[in-house]
């Protein structure tokens, strides 16, 4: 019997053949924690007088969510955190200014390849699957994962999805991939990894490939990945040391569902408030007044991102009653993005940029949004308080349309502005 | 444990948000876990007085993506803590762990469960058989109870327990450092 990436993957930590269904127990090559729970981790090892962490090599942690802190709490977490890294003898920490936003520098670093196996203490540790890694979610076990190495995961079943045909014009792969995930639907996608392949996968760049494994996971999917082609290959070449391992799924492999996915939408996708799945039409929305804007995050970060958002930006002020924050996800990116000249037509633009991580995305502790305020921007959820308070509205959509919004003062159809 | 829970059914819509409508947000953010807390306010953006409503073995009853959004075990713990059961017609698999480490006795993929009840009614639920039976109507359906392994999780009082136990078994056998 045929096994899926997932399949394969799981099986490989185990040392014996799995299949969709099963409960195991498998040790992620690597673990991933952000600076908001080390110190909730090391209160709740330390209750249960845990001293030493399983392998404390194979623990990574970033400061992304609050990467400046801006009150003395913070200040103070932050002190914290760092001397919990010590106390451990965690070798692999990237403290504000060293790395960014945890779920993606680890790949332009090397440090992550096709076939690895990952736990992490936070749902979007999918994005791995941009470079055929498979990351699982593990939010509040984490404790037992960092001091017995392992916790139960249910071997998930995989929903295949061929992409086919081009973009048009003025959309992007967020706009699809937004719009995809209410179309597989919710009954598809829960506790299934999304695995992407089909022809139309050579013309998507990394940035689009880390938001096709980002989405998913607000319907309920436990994982994304891609399986491993060319693209992916020359990405990586650069990058890593070690030899590449191809990682797809065998042809009579079992996938709980099959999906030929056009990528030819034809109009830009908004997810209207109050949650990721409310996706319409741009035009069922235009005229929206917005206040505060944001262009970032795990799902849209990426320099592709970044240079979609300065096509629109350039040469183009910000509408006098909106605030444009934009978040390079990386230092990487933001290397990138000042050698490109796109930081500076953001700042020309009255943009400001802020420092690389999760931006306003994290629950809203950087640029929060007041009552009564409208937000359009790039991030992973549009829930009630996601950027603050729990009385402003929040939309999201592709960094086009966030862009020509945040120019217009109002939800508008990018394609005008290309 | 108990796994037959009689008592009033408290009837939800669908959709409800795990930081919004379970509990108040805040608590995902600070982290918070003590149930005598977050007992307070459950369910307390649909409902502020629904803890002083309900008594132990209650049953809430809701209908599609229960507790959906970011995986916060908030809401769960504060459910947990009033000592009540949930039957839902699905819930995203992220709050489907966190009920587990909740240690909540739940049923899903109960569907129409919405249809065989009303605020009020009368309950009577057996989380490990999946028998639902409404005494106020008279009625009784039979949905697919949770596997042997996260019954067997919950009836441990959900993760911490089952953490604890782990860690004793591991010192015990030398896997990880005495205290």
């Amino acid at each position: 019997m045929g096994q899926t990436i997932t399949e394969k993957i799981l099986s490989r930590v185990m040392k014996r053949p799995v299949k969709a269904g099963e409960i195991v127990y498998p040790e992620p090559d690597l673990m991933t924690v952000h600076d908001w729970y080390v110190v909730n981790f090391d209160k709740a090892l330390q209750e249960q007088g845990v001293t030493q962490l399983f392998d404390p090599k194979r623990v990574l942690i970033s400061t992304d969510h609050e990467p400046v802190a801006t009150n003395p709490a913070s200040a103070e977490r932050q002190k914290n955190v760092r001397e919990i890294v010590r106390k451990y003898g965690i070798t692999q920490f990237f403290d504000v200014g060293r790395g960014g936003l945890g779920h993606i520098f680890p790949m332009e670093m090397g440090l992550i390849t096709p076939g690895m196996f990952v736990l992490a203490y936070d749902t979007h540790v999918t994005n791995y699957g941009a470079v055929g890694c498979l990351g699982i979610p593990m939010v509040f076990e984490i404790p037992e994962v960092l001091a017995c190495g392992s916790c139960w995961i249910q071997v998930p079943e995989t929903v295949r999805v061929n992409l086919t045909g081009r973009l048009n014009k003025g959309i992007t792969i967020r706009d699809v991939s937004q719009r995809m995930i209410v179309d597989i639907g919710e009954d598809n996608l829960d506790y299934s990894v999304v695995e992407y392949g089909g022809p139309a996968l050579t013309d998507i760049d990394f940035g689009g490939r880390m938001t096709l494994c980002n989405n998913p996971l607000e319907m309920g999917a436990k994982s994304a990945l891609i399986e491993t082609d060319q693209h992916m290959v020359e990405w990586l070449k650069p990058r890593v040391k070690d030899k590449i391992t191809p990682q797809v799924s065998d042809p009579d492999a079992t996938f709980k569902s099959i999906y030929d996915y056009d990528l030819g939408c034809l109009e830009p996708q908004v997810a209207a408030p109050p949650r990721p799945d409310n996706v319409v039409g741009v035009s069922k929305v235009a005229g929206v007044a917005v206040n505060h804007a944001f262009i970032g995050s795990c799902a849209n970060g990426s320099i592709e991102d970044l240079r979609d958002a300065a096509s629109i930006l350039r040469g183009r002020k910000i509408h006098p009653s909106v605030r444009l924050f934009i978040t390079p996800a990386t230092q990487e990116i933001a290397i990138r993005a000042g050698n490109e000249g796109l930081i500076t037509a953001f700042m020309e633009s009255g943009a400001v940029m802020t420092a690389p991580g999760c931006g306003p995305c994290a629950g809203g502790r950087i640029s929060p949004v007041a009552p009564g305020e409208v937000s359009i921007n790039t991030g992973t959820r549009n829930d009630p308080g996601r950027l603050g308070t729990t009385k402003a509205d929040v939309y999201l959509a592709s960094p086009l349309t966030v862009a020509a919004s945040a120019v217009a003062g109002e939800i508008v159809d990018p394609r005008k502005y290309l | 444990m108990d796994w037959v829970y009689t008592g009033r059914c408290w009837k939800f819509g669908d959709n409800l948000a795990v930081d919004a409508d379970l509990t108040k947000k805040e608590f995902a953010m600070q982290r918070e876990t003590r149930p005598e807390v977050l007992r307070e306010f459950c369910m307390c953006g649909v409902d502020p007085d629904f803890p002083k409503k309900v008594g132990p073995h209650d049953i809430i009853v809701a209908g599609r993506r229960f507790a959906q959004g970011n995986p916060h075990i908030q809401g769960l713990l504060g459910i947990a803590a009033l000592n009540l059961g949930l039957v839902v017609e699905s819930i995203p698999r992220g709050s489907y762990r966190n009920a587990i480490n909740a240690g909540l006795p739940f049923m899903t993929h109960c569907d129409g469960v919405t249809k065989e009840c009303e605020t009020g009614d009368q309950l009577r639920v057996d989380f490990s058989t999946g028998i639902f039976e409404n005494l106020t109507r008279g009625t009784q359906k039979t949905y697919q109870p949770l596997s042997r392994e996260h019954l067997g999780i919950i009836a441990q009082g959900g993760w911490k327990p089952m953490f604890a136990k782990r860690i004793a078994t591991m010192r015990a056998d030398g896997r990880i450092a005495a205290t």
